[in-house]
């Protein structure tokens, strides 16, 4: 095969700059007219975010206290720089390349190690240009969320193509997992460790334990795989979480420092960290831990107003409320545009102020807060609003703090572990029995709301059905019941009436929405079916 | 000034080092491989030279990738990264890196691999051990090499004969594949068959796990090397 290198955007990355004019020189030796080159992480991401490059050369190691390649990797992944298609090739001065290993879906397509010969990089091109051929219509299903059809499709060409036979099982897994189907998922990977004992099978089997509620077997599986690979994190995240559900705290707590040592700059995990330090009362650890992700956070994709968040509650316990609101003030800076996270703050200044006894600015956090809430769509964070409903309630706002609640109870009604969270709040409020009404209260207006639309689609009327559901979802973003529902009319009209874009879109998001909260919930994957099936089934105008 | 109260990290010390060696040894390399690209043996009277450069170079290239493997391995920051991979890729790759050395040395070298064996291994880690018994094997043959692969019996068998005098008889069932018998006084080939046969044992599966073995005699008489991955 021969590469038209002509057209590629291609663009390099490393520290030295003799090394990025040898691979320019190199690089257009074989006909490249387009070629960028990037001295650090910070230059290359801002790069990439003017440009999609084609085939991307990151070196791995560039500098101390710098980026490095698998933290470009990440972020541009993360924040969708970085097209399927585009070729990422990481690479090294070493051996010792996956230093550290992320999870797969941040893995490079290739590694090579310097130096570099033309015939090599050709070589590699080439190879890898043809692999992205091979996975483009499977990937081009994921991408139009058709999990499905991505399923088969993989299952079909691990029978077919046995060089990349290994590569299809992998990703039938992962689909497999994210879509609920976890007896299919643990046949694809009992068929791979039949043939051998790979970290990422063990890994999937460790998932899927732990999706069922099989802890303990989960706990196994994911030790097993740390015993043979000390350096494959998601192992390490994965034992803590299974742990956290145990309630094993403490255990969760050293797995993750030990982790830590190993790779200092996951933020996600300080954050973990810091959580479970505040619930066993290690409020050292605590601080630190979220200061740790502050500081890395500060220039990062993931950064979050909960460090912010997490931090003053530490400080409060750590009789620093002083502190506590600075910080909160350099979060309400930080996240000015972001009005979720706004709100998540708002409710931890109220906090604060509370445990201050300054009644008078935790009354107008709370007042804040509410104008938030209101201009939120999407996610309703629970544990804000929980916090705030406290602070309500220990101030004599009990109103404004059933309102909190009641929001919460309606996105949530079939979660238990939510609801138990509600009763808790209730409990420290001395509100228990009141509280209990509230919440049945809220759960049967969910059940009528959801009856009556239901109600709709079984008398025909999925005209009618579709309006109700898309404004009952829009009110209630969290809830599973809604959601599956809005799905369903949905799809029921299409069948009726033909495809259209705008309503195969909102159908795909309800489905999300479904994915994210809870991928078992065997309706889920009834409406997926069905979903494909009018995807494919031809499209119509708009009507 | 001596500090005795505070020493220094000597081996990490000498893995930064070595880091940085590598990098001032790739850019030697890869501008050497400019030059000798564009001179040819017939108008440049200093090609042989050039050659030798790089040949040299390169072996200096193959014992420190070595070194910080071996450094990191005893740290336990190294993981293996096994992956299903075509092994005549695998060898067409090594010969591709290898091919101005072999011009240069005037060897021939053969390859007898299937086109579809794939095996579970890292490909970077058993490059890194071809090419470094490739890279002696000039200094022993005469003519000719050959690299075999084939699967026997539920292993993988990558073998490299050559038609030199062979493996000093002292070499040949000394324990020196576990590291015991590492001679600094040899020279290189200890450091080499040690490195080998920690990237054999990196390969496990299952109760099973890679070795290599030497031996003389082979297809054309001389030193032969195996290694051998379940």
């Amino acid at each position: 095969m021969l590469i038209d290198y002509k057209n590629k955007k291609i663009l390099i990355i490393d520290d030295f700059s003799s090394f990025r004019r040898l691979m320019i020189r190199m690089l257009e030796s074989f006909g490249a007219k387009n070629i960028d080159d990037a001295y650090s992480g910070d230059v290359a991401i801002q790069k990439m975010q003017d440009k999609a490059y084609d085939i991307i050369l990151c070196d791995y190691n560039l500098g101390h206290d710098k980026k490095d390649g698998q933290q470009i990797l990440e972020e541009a992944k993360h924040r969708n720089l970085i097209r399927y298609s585009s070729i990422f090739i990481m690479l090294t001065a070493e051996n010792t390349m996956p230093m550290v290993m992320g999870a797969v879906e941040y893995q490079p397509d290739d590694y090579m190690i310097k130096p570099i010969t033309k015939e090599m990089l050709t070589r590699r091109l080439e190879k890898n240009i043809k692999r992205k051929a091979d996975f483009e219509e499977i990937e081009n299903a994921i991408r139009s969320k058709e999990y499905m059809r991505a399923i088969s499709l993989c299952e079909e060409r691990a029978k077919n193509n046995p060089r990349y036979m290994l590569e299809y099982l992998r990703l039938k897994g992962d689909l497999c997992i994210t879509t609920g189907l976890y007896d299919q998922a643990v046949s694809v990977f009992n068929e791979v460790l039949a043939m051998r004992e790979i970290p990422w099978a063990k890994m999937g089997m460790g998932k899927v334990h732990f999706h069922r509620e099989e802890y303990l077997m989960a706990i196994d599986m994911f030790r097993s795989v740390l015993d043979e690979n000390k350096t494959y994190m998601e192992a390490y995240d994965w034992l803590a979480k299974t742990l956290q559900e145990l309630g094993s705290l403490e255990e969760a707590q050293q797995v993750l420092l030990t982790a830590t040592e190993i790779s200092p700059k996951a933020i996600l995990r300080h954050q973990t960290i810091g959580d479970i330090s505040y619930k066993i009362d290690d409020y050292d650890t605590a601080e630190k831990a979220f200061k740790s992700a502050i500081t890395i956070g500060k220039h990062s994709c993931f950064k979050s107003p909960s460090y912010y968040t997490g931090l003053a509650r530490t400080m409060i316990k750590k009789d620093s409320s002083d502190e506590a609101l600075t910080v909160l003030g350099s979060a309400r800076n930080e996240f000015k545009a972001n009005r979720e996270a706004l709100f998540q703050t708002v409710a931890m200044q109220g906090v604060v102020y509370k445990e201050l006894n300054r009644e008078e600015e935790a009354k107008k956090a709370i007042h804040e807060a509410t104008r938030l809430l209101e201009k939120l769509s999407g996610r309703i964070p629970v544990d804000a609003s929980l916090d705030l409903a406290r602070v309500c309630f220990d101030l004599g706002e009990k109103d404004k703090g059933m309102e909190f609640v009641q929001n919460v109870v309606k996105n949530n009604h079939d979660n238990d572990k939510v609801l138990g969270m509600v009763q808790e709040v209730f409990r420290d409020a001395r509100l228990e029995e009141e509280g209990a009404d509230i919440v049945a209260a809220a759960k049967k207006e969910v059940i009528q709301m959801n009856n009556q639309g239901v109600g709709l689609i079984e008398e025909g009327k999925l005209k009618e059905a579709i309006e109700y559901f898309e404004k009952a979802a829009k009110g209630l973003p969290e809830n599973k019941i809604i959601n599956a529902n809005a799905a369903q009319a949905f799809i029921m009209y299409m069948q009726k009436t033909g495809a259209n874009d705008r309503y195969l879109y909102l159908a795909s998001q309800f489905l999300d929405r479904i994915k994210n909260i809870d991928p078992s919930y065997d309706k889920y994957q009834k409406l997926l079916n069905m979903y494909e099936r009018v995807a494919v089934s031809g499209k119509s105008p708009v009507g | 000034m001596e500090n005795r109260e505070n020493p220094i990290d000597f081996p990490s010390f000498l893995a930064s080092m070595a880091h940085d060696m590598k990098n001032s040894l790739n850019m030697l390399l890869n501008t050497l491989d400019e030059v000798v690209g564009s001179c040819t043996p017939d108008k440049c009277q200093s090609h042989r030279k050039l050659s030798l450069i790089q040949y040299e170079a390169t072996r200096v290239n193959f014992n420190l990738i070595q070194l910080l493997t071996l450094y990191k391995m005893d740290r336990n920051q190294f993981s293996v990264n096994i992956s299903h991979y075509p092994v005549v890729e695998l060898i067409e790759d090594i010969i591709l890196q290898n091919k101005p050395l072999l011009d240069f040395k005037e060897i021939g070298i053969l390859t007898e691999c299937p086109d579809d064996l794939t095996w579970f291994l890292d490909s970077n880690l058993v490059s890194g051990v071809i090419n470094n018994i490739l890279n002696n094997a000039y200094q022993y043959a005469s003519k000719r090499i050959l690299v075999r692969a084939n699967e026997d019996r539920g292993w993988l068998v990558i073998s490299v004969e050559d038609d030199g005098n062979g493996y000093p008889e002292e070499m040949l069932g000394a324990g020196i594949f576990k590291g015991r018998g590492v001679s600094f006084k040899t020279g290189s080939t200890g450091l080499g068959l040690y490195f080998s046969s920690m990237v054999a044992k990196l390969h496990k599966n299952k109760d099973r796990e890679g070795y290599i073995s030497i031996s003389n005699g082979g297809a054309y008489g001389g030193g032969c090397f195996t290694i051998t991955l379940p």
